[in-house]
Parts: structure tokens; sequence; C-alpha cells
């Protein structure tokens, strides 16, 4: 199962928040928001777009990255120069934007597709997992790499970051051990680069205000 | 951030612009927590009928005038720093971290206060209503556990689903009040009271005691600061939300309490031990009819559900800001995925709300004077000393950091708002028997003010401990979810960089 493949993280991490059996999100719309924000930001700081410097995005390469999601949100960013603080950017994105765009890079792909439920009060569209297989893939490899007490690469560790940030751990690592959270926790420390560190940490700090403020 | 500063139009600042509160629903917000009924029909009867005073209306006048100076300082603060909704964060950055760690653990213990004070309320107005209503006699204390249920159940649930409820409530309480205090001046008995406004009540004997009945009425306002990063205009929308909150406050309460005991005839003071809660709808009955006092009962009702919901909701994320910070232990500052609630904060709550029911059932203690009424205004007292600090540590602040703020902001206000407060903090501790309307020197007097006192040393010891054995804890109090370095930020993912094994919980 370890062998399953790797999507880019937002789409591992939208996965991740769905619920395998029933393809119900685990989050609020507002937290899913904020860890799929922070995701496609992390994507681009993979393609070598974007750097994080001081609680800022620095652009270091403006050519598209070749894939619709993140080319999408490097040229938002490339319209909107004089905003570069990270928790705006995760705030905005946030606010749909994100969501939207993995939600159709995932539909692109076949692993997702939209479901219409018929209410009192309209329909209410909504996006949920083909295969309840591939919605626990990235949960089942993060946990089986650790399980192996092997090392998870710089997009896993991220992701998991980004599990502990948004609350999911509660759903996804609830049968780690302690000897399998101390790996976990000591890879943090020792393989993520500060930068995404740093990341993690503001979606983390994001997410907490937002239920401080009352719109978790 | 408040760093995006008008530049030309910005689809990420109109998006976030899109999203951000107005002066109304600041205004709604802490309204929802001030439940108008509960303190027009609740507290100031009973307060009537407990300490024998009737000045409250211009003890409200003059709660809103100083927590307005208060306010002018306290606002200026909230832009500058981070975790705006805590008193603790004010106070930790103006004054030091260890009076903040103290300030917190007070704050707790007087929210909590407000919100059990809330139960025995319900229970002991509800008794005698179910009785006419459904003939049927409940014990106050299972009432007081049914509400108690649903506020814990609520308490872990999704935190909008309240909110609709608690606006929809609110804006029929308002009516109500407004509605029921207007008839009054068309009562037979009415006859316009000059003691409830007599500004000489504000110097005489017992002028502590009103104030600290005031104070209770106010208590929410403080909450308008959670939102001055979600609001559309950082320098405006909060402070004009704050004031008009104070003064809506103020003169509702005002108003409704004049026009209550203007109406009640020679002696208010015997009508409202008779009578209870029920006084400010028996003297607008004449006019209105039974079906009016029906649905004012009931609003009634609802009006408490809404203010232990709101008290809950304040209680439980002030338990996750300083679960987050590593004040109290990290599973306080753990979520529900799937609501946002704050789940171990709230059911911390629910538990001693309920050691505190049981106790009061077993011991057969009265649910309304000393539940209701001396729970609430002890809850008063609390905040008011809260507010004490919280401006000291306003000029504190400004004094370290001048910028960005005029005089006025800074100093002028501050220092105003923090003599009178003293003024008042001072009053209300020296009257606290007339208030709770027992002897000088009885149990009651002492144990309030010793227990703020040893849970702020407490809080004063345990920073203290922090400071010696975390330094990293220590140093990130009062800064909230925002600071800059990863390592501080709390949360589990933060708890586990800088190597905490205790967030398994």
């Amino acid at each position: 199962m370890a062998s399953s493949p790797q999507l880019p993280l937002a789409d591992d991490l939208f996965l991740t928040a769905h619920d395998t059996v029933k393809g119900k999100s685990l989050l609020t719309p507002a937290t899913l928001g904020l860890g799929l924000a922070a995701a496609l930001i992390g994507e681009l700081v993979f393609w070598r777009r974007l750097d994080l410097v001081d609680g800022k995005l620095q652009l270091i390469d403006d050519r598209p990255t070749g894939d619709p999601a993140t080319t999408a949100v490097l040229d938002q960013l490339l319209r909107e120069g004089h905003h570069r603080a990270i928790r705006d950017w995760i705030s905005f994105l946030a606010t749909g934007i994100a969501t939207d765009l993995v939600e159709r890079r995932l539909s692109r792909a076949g692993l997702l597709i939209r479901q219409e439920k018929r209410g009192l009060l309209g329909s209410k569209v909504s996006f949920v997992p083909a295969d309840s297989m591939v919605a626990g893939w990235p949960a089942t490899r993060i946990r089986t790499f650790i399980g192996r007490g092997e090392l998870l690469d710089v997009p896993d560790l991220v992701l998991a970051g980004l599990i502990l940030g948004t609350g999911l751990d509660q759903h996804v690592f609830l049968t780690l051990d302690a000897r399998g959270r101390g790996q976990l926790f000591d890879q943090f420390r020792r393989r993520l680069p500060a930068m995404l560190q740093d990341l993690v940490a503001h979606t983390e700090a994001a997410v907490g205000d937002a239920v401080m403020a009352r719109r978790a | 951030m408040s760093t995006t500063a008008s530049p030309p139009q910005s689809q990420l600042s109109n998006a976030l612009a899109r999203d951000r509160l107005g002066v109304a629903a600041v205004v709604f917000f802490v309204m929802s927590a001030a439940a108008p009924l509960t303190v027009v029909a609740g507290v100031v009867p009973t307060g009537l009928a407990v300490t024998g005073l009737t000045g409250i209306s211009i003890a409200f006048i003059a709660m809103a005038v100083v927590l307005a100076l208060f306010a002018v300082g306290y606002v200026a603060m909230s832009r500058h720093i981070a975790n705006a909704g805590a008193f603790y964060a004010y106070i930790s950055q103006g004054i030091g971290r260890p009076v903040g760690v103290g300030a917190a653990w007070l704050a707790l213990l007087a929210y909590n206060c407000f919100q059990i004070a809330a139960y025995g309320g319900f229970g002991a107005i509800a008794q005698p209503l179910f009785k006419d209503w459904f003939g049927v006699d409940i014990q106050w204390w299972v009432l007081a556990l049914v509400c108690w249920a649903i506020t814990a159940v609520l308490g872990v649930r999704d935190v909008a689903v309240n909110g609709k409820v608690l606006a929809t409530l609110l804006v029929a309480e308002i009516i109500l009040v407004v509605v029921f205090s207007f008839s009054d001046l068309f009562s037979s008995d009415f006859h316009a009271s000059s003691a409830a406004v007599d500004p000489g009540s504000l110097v005489g004997a017992g002028s502590g005691a009103l104030l600290a009945m005031a104070i209770t009425g106010f208590v929410g306002f403080e909450q308008s600061v959670v939102f001055s990063e979600e609001s559309r205009d950082p320098r405006r929308t909060v402070a004009r939300a704050t004031y008009i909150s104070i003064a809506l406050i103020a003169l509702l309460y005002g108003f409704a309490a004049w026009a209550m005991i203007s109406s009640a005839g020679d002696d208010v003071i015997g009508r409202a031990g008779n009578e209870g809660p029920d006084l400010f709808f028996n003297v607008a009955s004449d006019q209105l009819g039974t079906a009016a006092i029906h649905l004012g009962h009931a609003l009634f009702l609802t009006s408490l559900i809404a203010a232990m919901i709101s008290f809950h909701n304040i209680i439980s994320r002030y338990t996750f800001s300083l679960g987050r910070e590593g004040v109290l232990p990290r599973a306080f500052g753990r979520t529900v995925p799937g609501t946002g609630a704050p789940k171990n904060g709230s059911l911390a709550q629910s538990a001693l709300g309920l050691i505190v029911l049981v106790l009061f059932a077993v011991m057969g203690w009265d649910p309304l004077v000393q539940m209701f009424f001396w729970g609430g205004s002890a809850g008063g007292i609390g905040v008011l000393l809260l507010i004490t600090v919280t401006s000291i540590a306003v000029i504190g602040y400004f004094a370290k950091n001048p910028t960005g703020e005029d005089f006025w902001h800074r100093i002028g206000a501050p220092v105003v708002g923090t003599i009178l407060l003293l003024v008042m903090s001072y009053l209300a501790l020296s009257n606290i028997a007339t208030l709770f309307g027992v002897e000088p020197g009885s149990t009651p007097t002492w144990v309030v003010p010793l227990a703020y006192a040893l849970i702020t040393l407490a809080g004063v010891l345990w920073a203290l401990v922090l400071r010696s054995s975390r330094p990293d804890v220590y140093s990130g109090i009062g800064l909230g979810a925002r600071s800059a370095t990863a390592a501080s930020t709390g949360g589990g993912f933060a708890a586990a960089l800088r190597g905490d094994q205790e967030s398994n919980a």
C-alpha cells in the first residue's frame, strides 16, 4: 500500500480531510480552506517558485508550473504584487479559491465526482472522493511509513504537519503510538526546512484565530 | 494583518474585506452575551429586593460613561496586539506575564460565576412558570440540569448554529423590553421616579453595590475586540461597535429599570421582595394582557439560556486560547475538527457547572438569590477588577510603545478611566455585604474577594513556575496564535516542533 501514487500536496490533503466511507468533509469549510490554501502555497515552494521569508512570500520564479491550480495561484500573486504577507494569502485563498482549485484538479484526474444533493432549499453541489480506497491513500501511506520507522519525504512531512495544524490528526493519527508520534515530531524538527515549518505554523495559527473569532 | 494599506483595487483586499464584519454584526454579537431580559427582569428586581437600593438607572449610566472611557484605550491597544479577545493578553503585555496569567485565571472564575449563575436563575424562574403552564412541579435543579445538558451539547457542536438562534432571540428580547417599558409609562400607578436616577445614590452608602449590579449588565462588551482583525475598518469598526453597544445597553437597561421602578407604586422594594423577577412583568400586565406576559416569561427563559450559551462559548474559547499558549494543558487547545468547537474547554466548563449545580441541589441553597444573584454579581465584581487592571495595562503598554496613537487614546482617556475604575472597584469590594444583603463580615463577604485573590495568586505563581521550567512557553504568554516564530504559535504542530510530548492528548 505504501507504493500508492503520491498526489500533489493539496490533493492529498483534500482526500485526507474526507471521510473514506461517506465522502463527507471531516473539517469545517473554513478550516479545510485554510489547509488547502497553505498546501497550494507549499506546492509552489516545491516548484521553486516561492520562498517564505519573515512571514512574507517572495517570488523567485514567475514561470507557469504547467499545473493549472498552482499556476492560477501564481498568476494571482503576480497580479497582486503589493501583497506579500503569508497570513493574508492564506486567508485570501481560504475564501473558497483554494478549495475550488483543488476540487477541479481532483475532478480532472477522475478522483472526485460531483454530487448533487436535493434538499428542501434547492440542491447542494459537493465533490466527494470517487473511490474510498483512493481517499484513504495519503493517510495510510503516512501511517505505514511511520509504522515502519521510515523517513517521510518533504511533501509528506508538510502533509503530516497540516494534518496536525488543522486538527485532522484526531481522525488520522488516532492509531499512532507514542513512539510513532515521537518519530514524526523528530522528523518535523530535523528534516522539514524552516520555510515549510513556518508555513505549517502560520496555517495552524490561522486555524486557531478562526476558532477565537468564531469563524471556524 | 493590517499591513494591507489601501493599494489600488485588489482582488485580495476585496475578497478579504467581503468576509469582514461591519459595525452591526459586532454590536449584535456583543449584545447577545449581555442578555437584556436576564438583566432587566432578573438582576434588577432581585437586586432591588436584596440590596434595598433603587438608584440602579443612574448606576447603569455612570458605568457606561466609565466603560466608554476605558474602551478608548482598550480598543486602541487591541489594534496593536494579537489575541485581542482576552484581557490577559493586554495585561501580559502592559504590566507583565505573571500578572497576565493571574488575570487569566481570575477571568475564568468570573466568567464561570456568570455562566453558572444563569443555571440557578433559569431553575428558580422556570419552576413556578412550569407549574402555571403545565401544572407540573419540577424541582429547580432538574430544570437547571436540562439547560446544562443543552448547553453542554451545543458547546461541542457547531457554533454557527448557536449564533443564528441567539441573534433571533436577542432581537425578540430587545423589542419586548422596549414594549414592556413603554407600556409602564401608561400604567395607572406610574409616577416618574427620581430615586432611580438620583446621582446622589452614586456617592451614598451602598453605591458600590449599585455599581456592581450595573456592571453585570455590561459584561460581554469587552468581547467586541475579538473582531479587531476581522472587521472591515480596523481603526473604526470595533471602536464604533463598542461605544454603540455600551450606549445601547445603558439606555435600554437604564430606561427599563426606571420605568419599572416608576410604575411599581410606593413600595417598590417590598414588591420586588414579594414578586421577585415577576415584578418586571407584573407592572406592565394591566396594559398588555396575559398573552404578552406569557410571551415575556417564555423569552425570559430563552434569554437565560442565551446567556448561559454565550458565556459558555466565551469560557471555552478563553480556555482554548490558554491551552494553545501552553498556560493550561495543551489538550485545551484542541477543537472538534468537524465543527471548530473548542471541545475540551467546553467539556471542562460543563463539568464545573455540573458540580456546582449538584452542590446547590444537595445543600438546598437558594437558586435565585444565592446562585443567580450572588453568582452574577460576584462575576460582575471579578470583571470590574479585570477591567481595572486592564486599564492600567493599557497605560503601561502605551508608555512602552507610544507610536501610532494620539495623546487622548494613549494617556488621556486611560488615566481618567483607570482612576474612576479604581474608585469603583474599591466601592464594590467594600460594599459586598450590602450587595449580597448579608451582615457585614459574614461568610459571603470575604469568600468572594478571597477566592479572586487566591486564584490570581495561583496564576502568578504558575507563571513564575513556567518562567523557570518552560521559558519558551513563558515568552509566548499573551502573544496569541500569531507570533512570528514557528515554535510558539500554539497547537499540535508547534508543540511537536518544540518537542512537547503532552500534545498527544
